[in-house]
């Protein structure tokens, strides 16, 4: 049996450790709330966005406006831009490792259909392992964190959009984990570009998820045809596609944001519950060697007595 | 009249005002309640929203606005308090 000394040693450590797991669940846990109203206050603007342009849009606009061509060629010689999007910071269970396996997944899709891949990697944790399974990336940032504004998409998006424009790239894709809950965070890719129509509904094309009408259902909102449009629904729609691409990519740094939060609460709670199990072992452990440490002193010392009658 | 300005990082503003002065792409717009349905680009200004005699004073730029029955929305890709 381990000496008490060694066990008191154990104890400590393990009961330090357990503070700080603790403290980063807290932690994480009221930046999780913040991070949550933002994925829930950055509705109205999607909604809003996706009302219009599902109006605004016709199917025989497609071939007018680039951002909603649809790729002529197919499989060999095409190029998609994968923006792949993972946390700075560990401590956080599998949540890392199952967005880079996404993106591991989608990457192998579409190199066996024989389309090239341009990685763009946000976050440390994804460039960290990219560069270990000696990948290149087309771009890298480190700098956008538990708070993404919509500056940081508008900049990362801004080149795809461009070189998507000028047909150098045929699509653009995005992983990112999905926050459904702070429990259930899929990670998921989102193809932003060509842009899916959003329907007139305000649901998102893409996505059968939150996006919804709120203002007005579908039958009491005039048509575009209704709207005194100014300066008209093609100049309209070709400034408002840029700021839909950017708010899907936005949309998506905030849900990850607010998913990795709560995937670290999580580790965090488990780390702290696995600590105490520990301490509790120990300090049994280390209860009964004491007492078998007095036990075998007194029985000595008895026998000593004893002896020395004799 | 019903008025929404929104970013796309949060609602700005969300509330009854008598009238909206947009800065649109071409010019400043009025809207005043019952404004027929209309849809319009945003350029960069001052957006000025009037409640009775208070007014709130937003810089925006980019987006649009829309003027759907007695609701008002200003959608602006930028919008800071000024």
């Amino acid at each position: 049996m381990a000496k008490p000394r060694e066990l008191r040693r154990r104890i400590k450590s393990v009961q330090s450790t357990r503070k700080i797991t603790k403290t980063m669940e807290l932690v994480a846990t009221s930046k999780l709330k913040r991070a949550q109203d933002r994925v829930v206050a950055a509705r109205p603007y999607a909604t809003a966005l996706a009302e219009v342009i599902g109006d605004l849009y016709a199917p025989e606009l497609a071939e007018r406006f680039p951002l909603l061509r649809q790729p002529a060629r197919d499989g060999h010689g095409r190029r998609v831009a994968l923006v792949v999007i993972t946390a700075n910071r560990g401590l956080c269970g599998a949540f890392n490792a199952n967005l880079i396996r996404e993106a591991r997944r989608r990457i192998e899709q579409l190199e066996a259909e024989g389309t090239g891949v341009d990685l763009h990697l946000i976050g440390k944790k994804g460039i960290t392992y990219f560069k270990f399974a000696k990948r290149a990336a087309a771009s890298q940032r480190t700098d956008v964190g538990d708070k993404p504004k919509a500056e940081h998409a508008a900049e990362i998006v801004g080149p795809l959009m461009s070189q998507f424009e000028a047909g150098a790239l045929d699509a653009v894709e995005v992983v990112f984990a999905q926050f459904k809950s702070a429990v259930s965070t899929p990670p998921t890719t989102l193809r932003i570009l060509p842009i899916t129509p959003p329907r007139a509904d305000g649901r998102t094309g893409g996505r059968a998820d939150a996006v919804q009408s709120q203002t007005a259902s579908p039958a009491d909102r005039p048509s575009a045809a209704f709207y005194i449009l100014k300066p008209s629904a093609d100049a309209i729609l070709e400034q408002l596609l840029p700021l839909y691409v950017r708010n899907q990519l936005y949309r998506a740094l905030v849900e990850t944001a607010a998913a990795f939060l709560g995937a670290q609460r999580t580790a965090m709670k488990n780390a702290t519950d696995n600590a105490g199990e520990i301490i509790e072992l120990l300090q049994r452990t280390y209860n009964r060697a004491r007492q078998a440490q007095i036990t075998q002193e007194l029985a000595e010392i008895v026998g000593g007595a004893e002896a020395l009658k004799g | 009249m019903h008025v929404t300005v929104v970013s796309p990082e949060r609602a700005v503003f969300d509330g009854s005002a008598d009238a909206v002065v947009a800065p649109a792409y071409d010019g400043q717009v009025g809207i005043l309640p019952r404004h027929a349905p209309f849809l319009t680009l945003l350029g960069t200004g001052v957006l000025r929203v009037q409640q009775g005699s208070a007014s709130s004073r937003f810089q925006v730029a980019g987006g649009f606005l829309q003027v759907v029955g007695d609701a008002v929305r200003v959608v602006a890709d930028r919008v800071d308090a000024s």
